[in-house]
């Protein structure tokens, strides 16, 4: 197993409103799922715990077996978060998705091989070559996707995946998310606003409310 | 007076028959300019993506008084590196005015705030998703950095070639500190002006048609570049 | 990113590309630096003597032509070596500033009043140049003046004087601001009359409609003077070539050079007179 995380007591405010009050939780291995109504403070939440944005109150705390790991450059590279808006580069589909290993310094050959398996992973190999600006949202969001997990995240944050995707769309995107899961790939903890989709795809379902998360069982 | 069709036959005649001093101005002119360009785009790039990408105090008053060196006549220009130049200036004693060297220094000074301000606002005008999924994707600060610049550079493009518009079609600043001196200091704009004066229209005609083709050659060249990329289509999600 | 650093130089490899070949300029040559007018650059007769010069004594003669008023300013200021101009009064005036030396005459030409042929003002036959502007005035016919305190607007302000007349600001006096050439051009175009040296007249007189109107008054006497900048004003200024220069032209050699230059039309535009 790889990186826990364990979140505690964060409270943030925007604008003198607060939107997270005293949030606490423990992540593990498996796929979350985080549901609440718009505006309960679930992408903020995530943004928070994928490092992208610092708490008021409270602490994000990475640990590795029995020792914690500072926030630093490093454990941002271990982590990722999937954006509801994916923010494609201007390049070809193949650059986008070698984007995060590029930026590792990653040997040539590895990364052609790595991306094309990804490509490969959500059906988007024939567009290896196409201006990834190109493609529809569906396709976009599977992008994303692929640019996330090449870098073999150990968690992996998604924000609404399949908000703004058409029905073929959700389902290859689903799948995706539960091959991840049985392949006991990186920890999931994603947010949705379909309670059918939370049960399908959850290991846990947290609701977020009044500020908090809070469990809900799922047998 | 003959007719306008009649000069441009004239005109192309002078451009099969291009003699060698008519080479040479037009190679002066692409030098001068060239060099200008050169530097303007070696320091607006960075100036302009600083101020892209980076608040401090002043920023905004920094933004308008590029915007308004933008629209700098040229003869302003002229005038102030003129009176800089000269022998009785501050920077006299490089012995510089009169010299193609002061032609690439008042040109850098038209090209720089456009390359700056252009560049500016090319690299706001990347989403900011991009700089979010840059970070996401494990970027360091540096390489977020580079990434919004890269986003950019269709934008940046564009403004190297509207740069290198102005520069090429000026004539107030580089006659005033070139001199229009024959075999050293005259280049293609200045050429039209004195040719036109002295009613020489053909030549003059046949020099305006070069300057057409060489700046319509260059940014059709980095157009063919520019359209490998997609501009302006909207971010998904 | 590499991509940007490939458009980048990829751009800038495609505006050196024509420039490298150009990039170094003649060390070996000296050059110096003549402020002369517009009149005397367009004539062609520098294109003519300064090659003959420069084979000569190996000097190099940049020429920067401006009005009359402008190339003595550029002499003041020391932009240049040498000046070569037509406004005696000037002259001697900068002369005994102490901003020059070694003033010389070289040549001469004179001026005409040049107007549309078909000569509205009727000043055709007059014999003075200060009655026919006497007459455009009388008759309003628009008159252009370089207006730019060149050696011929000198001339042409000292005529008015003469005629007792006070042109500027009438509506038919138009004041351009512009070189001979471009003086005669527009007035040209506005079938107006204006005053020009003989000499740029015969170069450009294919390409306009107009003509001589008045020509012969001694008062139309056109003298060309060569003088060094001061040395002891500016020390840094090529001293030692522009004397080259101003005793070549005055030289037996520089006066036959000057007498055997012509136009297209072989005629004789300037006519040296050193003493």
């Amino acid at each position: 197993m790889g990186l826990n995380l364990t979140v505690s007591g964060i409270g943030k405010r925007y604008n003198e409103k607060p939107v997270l009050q005293g949030c606490s939780y423990v992540f593990d291995a498996g796929v979350y799922v985080l549901m609440g109504p718009n505006g309960s403070g679930k992408s903020t939440f995530l943004r928070i715990c994928a490092l992208l944005e610092p708490p008021d109150a409270g602490a994000v705390v990475y640990r590795e077996a029995e020792s914690a790991l500072p926030k630093d450059a490093e454990l941002m590279r271990r982590i990722t978060l999937l954006l509801p808006k994916t923010g494609v580069f201007n390049t070809t589909v193949f650059r986008n998705v070698a984007y995060g290993l590029m930026i590792r310094r990653m040997e040539k050959d590895k990364i052609r091989s790595r991306v094309e398996m990804m490509l490969d992973f959500v059906h988007l190999a024939a567009r290896k070559d196409q201006n990834a600006l190109t493609l529809s949202s569906g396709e976009t969001q599977r992008l994303g996707i692929a640019r996330a997990l090449a870098i073999e995240p150990e968690v992996l944050f998604l924000d609404e995946p399949t908000a703004s995707v058409d029905e073929e769309n959700r389902l290859i995107v689903e799948s995706i998310i539960l091959k991840m899961k049985q392949e006991k790939g990186p920890a999931i903890i994603m947010t949705t606003h379909d309670r059918a989709q939370a049960e399908r795809l959850a290991d846990r379902i947290l609701m977020m409310k009044d500020g908090r998360v809070e469990e809900l069982g799922k047998e | 007076m003959e007719s306008i069709a009649q000069g441009f036959i004239q005109a192309f005649r002078l451009i099969l028959h291009l003699d060698a001093e008519l080479f040479g101005i037009i190679l002066l002119s692409l030098k001068v300019s060239g060099l200008a360009l050169m530097t303007a785009t070696l320091f607006g790039i960075p100036f302009g993506s600083l101020i892209g990408l980076r608040k401090f105090p002043g920023r905004s008053l920094v933004i308008s008084g590029l915007n308004t060196f933008m629209g700098l006549p040229p003869v302003v220009v002229g005038l102030f590196v003129y009176l800089i130049l000269s022998r009785k200036g501050p920077m006299g004693f490089l012995g510089l005015l009169y010299t193609p060297s002061a032609m690439v220094i008042a040109q850098t000074i038209l090209a720089l705030p456009i390359v700056a301000a252009l560049c500016h606002s090319a690299i706001v005008d990347v989403q900011p998703v991009i700089r979010q999924a840059a970070r996401t994707l494990g970027a360091t600060p540096l390489q977020v950095t580079a990434t919004v610049i890269a986003e950019a550079r269709y934008g940046i493009l564009s403004a190297v070639i509207a740069a290198f518009g102005r520069v090429m079609a000026e004539v107030g600043a580089i006659l005033i500190v070139g001199g229009n001196i024959a075999g050293y200091t005259r280049v293609m704009t200045t050429t039209i002006a004195l040719e036109t004066d002295k009613g020489n229209f053909e030549l003059a005609l046949a020099l305006g048609i070069i300057l057409l083709v060489i700046s319509f050659g260059i940014n059709t060249a980095l157009h063919v570049f520019q359209r490998k990329g997609i501009r302006g289509v909207k971010q998904w999600g | 990113m590499r991509t940007l650093a490939v458009s980048i130089t990829s751009a800038l490899i495609l505006l050196i590309a024509p420039i490298a070949p150009l990039a170094a300029t003649d060390g070996e040559i000296s050059r110096i630096r003549c402020a002369s007018t517009t009149s005397t650059q367009n004539s062609g007769l520098f294109d003519y003597i300064l090659p003959i010069f420069e084979k000569r004594t190996g000097i190099k003669v940049d020429v920067v032509a401006v009005g009359t008023g402008a190339a003595i300013e550029i002499g003041k200021r020391g932009d240049a070596d040498v000046v070569l101009v037509h406004a005696k009064e000037q002259e001697l005036k900068a002369l005994a500033e102490g901003f020059f030396v070694n003033r010389r005459d070289v040549m001469y030409n004179d001026f005409v009043v040049i107007g549309p042929p078909v000569d509205p003002a009727k000043i055709r036959g007059i014999k003075l140049a200060s009655g026919a502007l006497r007459k455009i005035s009388e008759t309003a016919q628009p008159f252009v003046s370089r207006g730019d305190r060149s050696g011929t607007h000198t001339k042409e302000l000292a005529i008015w004087k003469t005629a007792n007349i006070v042109p500027a600001g009438q509506d038919w006096y138009l004041e351009v601001g512009q070189g001979m050439e471009k003086t005669q051009r527009i007035a040209d175009e506005k079938r107006a009359y204006t005053l020009t040296d003989r000499g740029t007249w015969l170069s450009t007189k294919d390409n306009l409609d107009m003509a001589v109107l008045l020509e012969g008054d001694p008062a139309l006497f056109n003298q060309y003077g060569v003088m060094a900048v001061n040395p002891e004003k500016h020390p840094y200024v090529k001293y030692r070539e522009a004397m080259e220069f101003v005793n070549w032209l005055v030289s037996k050699e520089g006066q036959e050079t000057i007498a055997s230059f012509k136009d297209k039309l072989e005629n004789r535009l300037f006519t040296p007179n050193a003493k």
